[in-house]
């Protein structure tokens, strides 16, 4: 066991908080507060994409550097506590590299890690999102090409995507997880239609690092969209088998690590930030109060330990059987716990959002108590995911 | 950065499980709980033999001069068998002397440590249990060649078979961490007395009552009066592989449970099918797995680093709070055959409840934490180490 990073991963470290340090100014933190992506983020992201840091551990033939997948985390890990993410690929790439044909290889993963392209998730429907029995969106064989009819939830970034991960039912006579396949459709393919939805985390918007920080999400209508078969990934009727690789990838790294551990660091910065001095007193030198951010704070060294529990995983090829699972348990719980403490030690100042005069960090944590717990809503719920660990990785019987 | 067991790791990990398979049983850990000495001699020197015991001690006094996290991997392994072995208190202040002593009590002590002959003890808490400088009032006073000992120590484990207890004492008049020396004190000498208590774990620790007891100078460990980051060194590297000791024991009550509810049926299908009862387990894991990472990463921290003590109080107060909960779940899987005495999973039940409740309550690690993140300058950041004050 060796807990350290080594001296080049300390460099590579060095290396991107140096870059960060330059090339993140108050300008472009001001941008990524008023409007998200604008212009000085995407000159920043190009920089980054210069640099060969969206994709280390990706293939070199795919634009990667053959490199390993901690590199790809400690860099992923400095971008996303300034709001950059990096993760090459996103969602959806990880699942055509493992499940793909060698034309879709070719067609999507260079430009999706390079960000040129990228996928939002068509999963969930108004009947519901983990229980695929309740799928409905149906696609049907047209000669070449196959008709797409359904609605599909919480299709996040789909205004910004160009493309979408569809699952939809090719069998109608299936049940549950059968008969589903899996579409890349770009997003400009007539009969999509997107149409917000606001989260309560909107109005006024979020601030910057808020846990979840979403404030829209969308719904994705399909009606008689014709796509050709090409966009068919993998076999028909396997989707379910492929989405499940790319959910276990989706549910470990960095950013599902820091969105559920950075107020436990914030909290303390900010009571012991002399700055503070008047407002914090009351929890500085509270027993109590000190004793519930310690036990907040040990708890997230176990988000970061079985972080990197799972990075030594996949540096050694093994196997995940419920690590991953066991982590998007124990994170966004984790995550909520603190959010809940944090509101509980700032009392009245916690109800200030971002705007009000006497918010503090920008009504940060008054926002993030209207989001940490959706952590452990999305991509599997905290009770699928105890379901997961116990059949997988402590070989319980299914209950149904 | 790899924080998975290497190859030598899982070597040694695999020796001291399958060893200990063959020979121990819950059997002779219950044996041993109504036992006078506490542990079968033959089996101390069996595992002296395998270098279990100087695992940790240089080889020039006959150890194998390997690190801290060799031992955590064999303890964490006589926590899973509920081995009757005195080894965490003999290894603990063995590694202290190693460390902190003078060549001459080295080669004096650490030899018939590593060989098996010789056990020990260490002696910090007093009547007020707390684990910090200020709770020492036991006094040493020098006379001529030999220090005068008076004082009480509490919870010293397994007193009754050691020959050797390292004792922290304080020089009167003097307060805090100033004043505090270690003395390397024979359990024979005139005026000590022991207790044993009668505890959860039914296992032999003891009150030791220091009346007038001459002790040679030759005895100290490290320098008169300058003793707190010595004591402080030996309780948490006692902290630390107590909790991967206790780790090993919770793990193996939720493996046993979960092996229960594969089998025990109800309402026509076996327990473990019920959501309510396959999330508890799964929680149980998870919280093993959070104890056995920090207990992992404390012990690599004192083997690699100046100052874990952050490590360590995470580890602990974490294992304080979380295993006993795990074990709990077991008694409530288990259901009215877990609250029998004859069955099995409430020795593991027991043996974590008492660890839980030794070397520090969560609230003094935490205080410790509170302190090493809020109290000094600078910002914290996950990951990067944080020293405690």
């Amino acid at each position: 066991m060796e807990f350290a990073y080594t001296p080049a991963q300390r460099a590579l470290q060095k290396e991107v908080q140096d870059f960060i340090a330059k090339e993140v100014t108050p300008e472009v933190e001001a941008e990524q507060d008023e409007i998200g992506r604008g212009p000085l983020v995407e000159a920043v992201y190009d920089k980054i994409k210069a640099n060969g840091w969206r994709a280390i551990s990706w293939p070199k033939q795919y634009g990667g550097q053959d490199g390993n997948r901690l590199d790809q985390y400690i860099v992923e890990e400095e971008f996303a506590r300034v709001g950059f993410s990096v993760g090459g690929g996103g969602s959806g790439a990880p699942t055509i590299l493992a499940g793909g044909n060698q034309e879709q290889k070719d067609k999507y993963i260079a430009k999706l890690i390079s960000g040129e392209w990228s996928f939002c998730q068509g999963f969930t429907e108004p009947q519901g999102g983990a229980d695929l029995a309740g799928l409905q969106c149906r696609a049907v064989k047209d000669g070449d090409d196959y008709i797409i009819n359904g609605q599909k939830m919480y299709t996040t970034g789909a205004h910004r995507a160009t493309h979408i991960y569809l699952m939809a039912r090719t069998d109608p006579d299936s049940k549950r997880n059968a008969g589903i396949s899996i579409f890349l459709i770009p997003m400009d393919t007539p009969g999509i239609t997107v149409r917000p939805l606001w989260s309560i985390q909107n109005e006024p918007r979020a601030p910057r690092g808020t846990t979840y920080g979403e404030n829209r999400t969308n719904e994705t209508f399909f009606e008689d969209v014709r796509v050709p078969a090409n966009c068919l990934l993998g076999e028909e009727n396997n989707g379910w088998n492929l989405s499940a690789m790319g959910l276990n990838l989706d549910r470990v790294g960095a950013s599902r690590y820091l969105i559920s551990v950075r107020r436990d660091e914030d909290i303390v910065n900010w009571v012991k930030d002399p700055a503070n001095a008047d407002l914090a007193a009351n929890i500085k030198d509270n027993p109590s109060a000190r004793d519930r951010i310690a036990e907040c704070w040990t708890e997230a060294q176990v988000c970061r330990l079985m972080t990197l529990r799972s990075m030594s995983i996949v540096e050694h090829e093994g196997k995940f059987t419920y690590e991953g699972s066991a982590e998007k348990v124990w994170a966004p719980e984790h995550g909520v716990k603190t959010t809940e403490t944090i509101a509980a030690l700032l009392g009245p100042y916690a109800q200030l959002l971002n705007g009000a005069e006497d918010a503090i960090e920008s009504g940060l944590y008054a926002h993030n108590v209207m989001g940490a717990f959706q952590s452990g809503i999305n991509h599997g719920s905290t009770q699928i995911m105890r379901d997961q660990v116990a059949l997988r990785g402590l070989g319980l019987p299914r209950s149904r | 950065m790899d924080i998975l067991l290497n190859e030598e790791e899982q070597m040694v990990r695999d020796a001291a499980r399958s060893f200990l398979e063959s020979e121990t049983s819950t059997k002779l850990a219950r044996e041993m709980e109504k036992d006078p000495l506490g542990y079968p001699p033959a089996l101390w020197k069996q595992i002296a033999d395998l270098g279990w015991v100087g695992m940790c001690i240089p080889d020039q006094y006959g150890g194998q001069g390997l690190g801290l996290t060799y031992l955590g991997l064999v303890l964490e392994e006589v926590g899973r068998a509920i081995a009757p072995l005195p080894l965490h208190s003999t290894t603990v202040p063995a590694i202290t002397i190693a460390e902190f002593g003078s060549e001459e009590i080295k080669q004096a002590v650490l030899p018939g440590v590593c060989s098996g002959d010789t056990l020990l003890a260490f002696a910090f808490q007093e009547r007020d249990p707390r684990i910090i400088a200020d709770a020492i009032k036991t006094t040493a006073v020098l006379e001529g060649d030999n220090y005068v000992v008076n004082g009480t120590k509490m919870f010293v484990d397994n007193i009754n078979t050691a020959s050797k207890v390292l004792t922290v004492v304080r020089k009167p008049g003097t307060t805090g961490r100033d004043g505090l020396s270690l003395l390397l004190i024979d359990t024979d000498a005139a005026g000590l007395t022991q207790t044993l208590e009668v505890t959860t774990a039914k296992d032999k620790q003891g009150r030791v009552d220091l009346n007038n007891v001459k002790v040679p100078k030759s005895a100290l460990i490290g320098e008169e009066g300058k003793g707190w980051p010595i004591a402080e060194k030996m309780l948490d590297v006692a902290t630390a592989l107590l909790v991967i000791q206790m780790e090993g024991t919770a793990r193996k009550d939720a493996e046993i449970t979960i092996a229960y509810a594969k089998e025990r049926t109800a309402f026509g299908r076996p327990i473990g099918a019920f959501q309510s009862v396959a999330h508890m387990l799964a929680d149980a894991i998870m919280w093993c797995d959070g104890a056995q990472l920090l207990g992992y990463e404390a012990l690599w921290a004192l083997e690699n680093r100046g100052n874990a003590g952050l490590e360590v109080s995470q580890a602990k107060s974490f294992a304080n709070d979380r295993l006993l909960p795990a074990c709990r779940i077991g008694q409530q899987i288990h259901g009215g055959i877990g609250f029998m005495m004859e069955f099995d999973i409430a020795l593991y039940y027991r043996r974590v409840a008492a660890s839980t409740m030794r070397l520090g309550t969560s609230f003094e690690h935490r205080a410790r934490i509170a302190a090493a993140l809020i109290d000094q300058p600078g910002t914290v950041r996950l990951g990067e180490p944080i020293a405690t004050l």
